[in-house]
């Protein structure tokens, strides 16, 4: 095959890629659109309107079609997500720190720890609910179904730091070492600053993974559900475009979270460059 | 002068092979130590191991009189400049160099003016004013090498421990480096430990040479006495001016592989008996030129001859198809022009050669 011939495909190949993974948004997005309360999910629509936007935040009049009751779903998903991504960056960096010296039984808890993140879903999640009742133990979303998201995203957490630290100098730590300066405070002011775009990106696997977690939850979270059950429960009655307005929304969110990540990362890789310019000006 | 740093059999082995076996040594106060070793000799780990940051297995180590084997790196005031500078890439050229003063556990300086004193004194020490708020990733290796080193002496350690420091830097920078590094030593008065694999450069810089060998100190002395009198045939070796015969002493002869040698010199106990002659005290002559009676005489082709600076080296196969080389000072003689494969008689006098037994 000649070179544009590869190019071809590789150009082919991207296109579908972007379309499979943007063609359901743009769907929902464009369907969100649709006129209230009578326009149902599908096209074509009826009328453009943020009838449906409205209707989220309640701004609507009274209609036969309820609220989405997912206000207080989000806020558990939220408070969920940012405590798991605390823990399991802490516990992920902490994890990689130890790693860094071969210690007896590493390989073990390597892979004791990585398989948290390989065994299925659903039964991790019942053998935790299961385990629950065994122990008289309430299920609750910030106490079972927490502790599963942990178990979840640490190891993704622990091996995107485990990266980061093979690619890591030791002997700047060592050079700190020699100057007087201790080991905590060495990994404070060299150690972290230098790791730090990694800990961004393990914070943010943690909680992306832990936002839409599904099949942990659905078992272990007992009766207040997260976010991601909760929609999943409006499916269940008849599915009305305020489904996807809320998707368009959240979706958004994601962009700004990303964005932010984006943002922090470029900051402190850019921050050597920066010094260099203002040098030269 | 007294001994700032003992070594007394220190041992250290990784995965069972001893990299370090039974090291004694004692560094003066206030001097300039070279550390040379072939590689894999165990330089750095020696030097790891005297800034903390290996354990040895066994022996001791006396810093100022105190052991400090056992002792955690920062607590034991001994500065340490890596190959590589190791410089905190996130920081400065002057946040560098301030790091160990304001972030040290012990009489850490807090006042910011102190510090940018003390900063100030230090760049212009080694020679990096204007350079104070570049990006560490922004300057030269050579401009690297001096952060690296006032980053290290801006605490005022009694003792700096410098592994190849030179190592990474060209030939042009290398020789000026080597100046400075004396310069500053002196100025500030530490110890200076510094590990190199060039004999050229350890005999240049160091008041005091150790050689390392295998884990062992095999030789330690001034560059002058280590130049002309090597304690074994392995130092005269890695010296890389001692042209280097096996053999054994039978009576007022050596008999090496290229025949009898006639003996005059000193005879100097080592372990494995050897017959050593330095490059520049041997002289060329024509094949049918007759040697004096204290003079030991060789025959051996001309392969090749090489320029360096104010010296031409000439190689020689000999009959048992080793390499022979002379170093000949252009200030003695004009360079005389050799004809390749051609035999020449190679002619120096006994005394001049170092016997080992
Ligand atoms: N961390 C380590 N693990 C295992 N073996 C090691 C380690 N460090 C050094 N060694 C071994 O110990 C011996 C001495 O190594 P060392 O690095 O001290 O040599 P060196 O004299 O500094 O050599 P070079 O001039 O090449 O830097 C070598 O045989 C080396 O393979
Ligand atoms: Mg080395």
């Amino acid at each position: 095959m000649n070179a544009s011939g590869i190019k071809l495909g590789l150009g082919l190949y991207t296109t579908l890629f972007i379309v499979f993974l943007y063609g359901p948004l743009v769907v929902l997005a464009i369907l969100s659109f649709q006129t209230g309360p009578e326009g149902g999910p599908q096209f074509p629509i009826i009328e453009w309107s943020t009838y449906w936007y409205k209707h989220l935040f309640g701004l609507t009049p009274p209609s036969r079609i309820a609220p989405l009751p997912i206000e207080q779903a989000l806020v558990r998903s939220l408070a969920l997500a940012v405590m798991t991504m605390i823990v399991s960056t802490v516990l992920g960096v902490t994890a990689a720190q130890a790693f860094r010296k071969k210690f007896r039984g590493s390989g073990v808890v390597f892979y004791l720890i990585v398989l948290g993140m390989m065994v299925p879903g659903v039964l991790v999640g019942l053998g935790m609910a299961l385990v629950a009742n065994t122990l008289g133990v309430d299920r609750h979303w910030w106490g079972t179904a927490f502790v599963l998201h942990v178990v979840y995203t640490f190891p993704f957490a622990f091996l995107v730091m485990l990266a980061i630290f093979n690619r890591f100098d030791p002997s700047v730590e060592e050079a700190a070492w020699s100057l007087g300066v201790t080991p905590a405070r060495t990994f404070r002011k060299i150690t972290f600053p230098l790791i730090f775009p990694g800990v961004l990106s393990a914070m943010l696997f943690a909680f992306t993974l832990s936002y839409d977690e599904f099949s942990r939850t659905l078992f272990a979270s007992g009766r207040d559900l997260t976010l991601p059950l909760a929609i999943y429960g409006t499916f269940s009655v008849e599915v009305h475009p305020n489904v996807f307005a809320f998707g368009v929304l959240t979706t958004l969110f994601s962009f700004a979270l990303l964005g932010t990540y984006a943002v922090l990362m470029g900051l402190s890789v850019r921050r050597a460059k920066r010094m260099a310019i203002q040098e030269e000006a | 002068m007294s001994a700032v740093l003992q070594l007394k059999n220190v041992h250290k082995a990784f995965a069972g092979v001893p990299a370090l076996a039974g090291v004694d040594a004692a560094l003066m106060d206030n001097s300039y130590v070279s550390l040379l070793g072939p590689s894999g000799s165990g330089k750095t780990t020696l030097l790891r191991v005297i800034a903390g940051f290996e354990q040895p297995d066994g022996g001791e180590i006396l810093f100022a009189g105190r052991r400090i084997d056992g002792v955690p790196p920062h607590e034991r005031g001994i500065g340490f400049v890596f190959q590589n500078f190791a410089l905190f890439p996130h920081l400065s050229v002057a946040q560098n160099i301030a790091f160990g003063l304001e972030n040290r556990a012990v009489a850490p300086v807090t006042d910011a003016k102190a510090v940018t004193a003390r900063v100030r004194d230090m760049i212009g020490l080694v020679g990096l004013t204007g350079l104070e708020d570049r990006a560490v990733t922004q300057i030269s290796g050579g401009q690297k090498q001096r952060v690296a080193l006032a980053r290290t002496l801006v605490t005022e350690p009694s003792m700096v421990l410098l592994d190849e420091p030179l190592g990474a830097l060209d030939a042009n920078l290398r020789t000026r480096m080597r100046g400075e590094l004396r310069t500053i030593r002196e100025r500030c008065g530490v110890t200076f430990l510094h590990v190199t694999g060039s004999e050229t450069e350890a005999l240049a810089m160091g008041d005091t040479v150790l050689v390392l060998d295998r884990g062992r100190i095999a030789q330690a002395t001034d560059a002058g006495t280590l130049y002309s009198r090597p304690a074994s045939a392995d130092v005269a070796r890695f010296l890389n001016c001692y042209n280097i015969f096996s053999g054994a002493v039978s009576g007022n002869v050596f008999e090496s592989p290229v025949g009898r040698l006639a003996l005059g010199g000193v005879r100097q106990a080592s372990g494995r008996p050897a017959y050593a002659i330095r490059y520049d005290r041997v002289a060329i002559r024509p094949r049918d030129a007759a040697a004096a009676g204290d003079e030991v005489r060789i025959e051996a082709s001309f392969v090749a001859s090489e320029y360096s600076g104010a010296a031409i080296n000439s190689f020689f196969t000999l009959d048992d198809g080793r390499v022979f080389e002379v170093e000949t000072h252009l200030s003695h003689a004009a360079p005389e022009a050799f004809e390749e494969k051609a035999r020449y008689a190679l002619v120096w006098k006994r005394e001049d050669a170092l016997v080992f037994v």
